[in-house]
């Protein structure tokens, strides 16, 4: 098959598809720095962001990181520094959706902005850097893709140099960022200390060995350091007071790019270190307690959290970025359900979950884009009426925002009863309260979510609106969301099965 | 070997060194001395790396530590430039002055 005669760092392709875009786009500002053709930035991020989609989808069609007669097998790079295999290859495909979906976006959104080769060129430069965090497999590998991650996205929220809110947003991200990843890799280094090596498998098997007999309280607060890392980079409890901030002062693609992406990005680490790394047994018994257990705990808060926290808010933007923090309890259900023997359902689930959220999650973001494009203010109020003037993208947002209620039949709620049965059938206490939480908790987003529903079909304009103008990328973008927010679901057979096997093949 | 009859030294510095990055990012109020002290923390894990690399015998922690490094200075770069458009905007580089989106 023609993957098999590649050489076998081509296995990274989606990466370093994204890398060479990113660079290409610094070729382009280096031949013509002062007329800042927005058409060709635009389109050749949106085009690189394509292209490493179509390849990371070929290697999974082709059976890259499956097992059997099919498939081609997990390609290992470097030592075993880098994997690709079905996870990996599936969050690649979640960040280049969401890339491609935020470069079009940006087209419109950005088009008074000075810096315009700079922006698309730090937006790809974070989605090389999250792409690589999908393949990572040792801490070293880990925290640089998470630097390149977080370099760029500081610079991109701050990116409107006068405006005090983004600024600020900048500002605040940048400090909780530089904290979360000096205390990530304090982590590090103790769990270094506790077994000796950094690549993944090697920790699991020095584990194994009882090199780290003696150690338990060392590699217990690693451990624990190295989930404040990623608690920081899914916006979760504790790590998660950046996020609205952040996400409101940011322009509001960048808020989708980071909610939705970045997001996904930190989950596949989290799932690739705790699955891999610690093995539940060897790990519980050296530090005499389940790590599992500190994930319940956080998915329950994080998902109570951000819900509550949503639910109070007059403005739109900051509504979706806790509900955005909610969401990331939701998908920690899949680290807090892995058992001994098994989890790969609700694991999977979770991956699933963090796929429809990229779509429905990034459109919700671009409507809030448009909105700013119109100008038409930031609290509930200001979308009053919106739907007369604009219906269809007023019709999208009703999807994007009742799929992440979790109302069927859209993507959000099959997502979630995956989650919910997937809690159920692992059958523990803890994990009885974590499936109730979630319903409680997506009971309660329905409110704040058709609050938003109601203001822009329902209720009356308060101001007078001339007819508002049409952005083709910003339309273009939306309206794709929407439709796969739909469409996802007849197609959901495969991709479930997609995800529980790549989870399967993990655990 | 000798040095690893006394890696808790180091690890006890590292802590320390730790701690008192945590403390001033905790108390300090400009956003210059919040850098000093998250460079601070990144320092006392690269202590760490390199006290357990020659205890475990590999250099796989060293060569992290330069890693460390690297990337630590890459932060301020970016860190540093934030800070600057900070200081145009709100003409002070208190953490505690922008406060434009507390609600």
């Amino acid at each position: 098959m023609a993957v098999f005669d590649l050489p076998g760092w081509t296995g990274l392709a989606p990466a370093l598809i994204l890398a060479a875009t990113a660079l290409a786009l610094f070729v382009v500002d280096s031949i013509s720095p002062r007329s800042a053709n927005r058409a060709l930035l635009a389109g050749v991020s949106a085009t690189g962001a394509l292209a490493s989609l179509a390849v990371a989808v070929w290697f999974i069609a082709a059976g890259v990181g499956q097992g059997g007669i099919d498939g081609l097998g997990v390609i290992d790079l470097f030592d075993g520094q880098f994997v690709v295999d079905a996870m990996a290859l599936y969050f690649m495909i979640v960040v280049a959706v969401v890339t491609a979906l935020v470069s079009v976006a940006s087209y419109d959104y950005m088009a008074d902005h000075t810096y315009q080769a700079e922006y698309y060129s730090l937006l790809i430069l974070a989605a090389t850097g999250m792409s690589t965090m999908a393949a990572a497999n040792s801490l070293v590998t880990i925290f640089i893709a998470l630097e390149l991650t977080s370099l760029p996205s500081y610079a991109l929220v701050a990116i409107l140099k006068d405006n005090r809110g983004s600024v600020e947003a900048g500002l605040k991200y940048f400090l909780i960022g530089a904290l979360s990843s000096a205390i990530f890799v304090y982590g590090v280094s103790l769990v270094y200390g506790a077994t000796g090596h950094l690549q993944l498998d090697a920790i699991a098997v020095a584990l194994e060995e009882d090199v780290a007999d003696g150690f338990g309280g060392l590699l217990g607060l690693g451990i624990l350091m190295l989930i404040g890392g990623f608690a920081f980079k899914t916006a979760s409890v504790p790590f998660h007071f950046w996020a609205p901030e952040a996400y409101e002062g940011a322009p509001a693609p960048i808020s989708a790019f980071l909610s939705s992406a970045s997001k996904a990005a930190g989950f596949v680490i989290a799932f690739r270190v705790f699955t891999t790394a610690f093995p539940l047994e060897v790990t519980g018994e050296l530090i005499g307690l389940d790590w599992t257990l500190a994930f319940v705990i956080l998915a329950i808060v994080t998902m109570t959290v951000g819900n509550f926290a949503a639910a109070t808010q007059d403005k739109v933007k900051r509504m979706l970025a806790y509900s955005s923090i909610g969401h990331a309890g939701y998908a920690l259900i899949g680290l807090a359900g892995l058992t001994v023997d098994g989890g790969e359902l609700v694991m999977g689930a979770a991956m699933m979950h963090l796929l429809v959220y990229g779509f429905m999650n990034t459109g919700a973001f671009l409507f809030v884009a448009l909105a700013e494009y119109w100008g038409v203010g930031r609290t509930f109020e200001d979308y009053n009426g919106l739907a007369n003037q604009a219906p269809v993208a007023c019709f999208a947002l009703g999807i994007f925002l009742f799929s992440l209620a979790g109302i069927p039949p859209l993507g959000g709620f099959w997502s979630k009863y995956f989650l919910f049965t997937g809690a159920i059938s692992v059958g523990t206490t803890s994990m009885l309260l974590v499936a109730a939480a979630l319903v409680v908790n997506s009971a309660l987003s329905l409110y704040y979510y058709s609050r938003l529903v109601k203001a822009v079909w329902i209720e009356e304009s308060v101001v007078d609106r001339d007819t508002l103008a049409q952005p083709t990328g910003l339309y273009a973008a939306i309206v794709f969301a929407a439709v796969m927010t739909v469409v996802l679901l007849p197609a959901f057979g495969p991709v479930s099965e997609t995800a529980i096997d790549a989870a399967a093949a993990v655990i | 070997m000798s040095v690893a009859a006394g890696v808790e030294y180091y690890v006890l510095l590292s802590m320390g060194l730790f701690c008192i990055g945590l403390f001033g990012i905790l108390t300090r109020r400009n956003a210059l001395m919040f850098l000093m002290s998250v460079e601070l923390m990144l320092n006392a894990a690269n202590i760490n790396l390199i006290a357990f690399a020659f205890y475990h015998g590999n250099l796989t922690g060293q060569v992290f530590a330069l890693f460390t490094m690297a990337l630590a200075a890459a932060e301020v770069a970016v860190g540093l430039g934030i800070i600057l458009v900070l200081y145009r905007n709100f003409r002070d580089v208190d953490v505690t002055v922008p406060t434009t989106m507390r609600w």
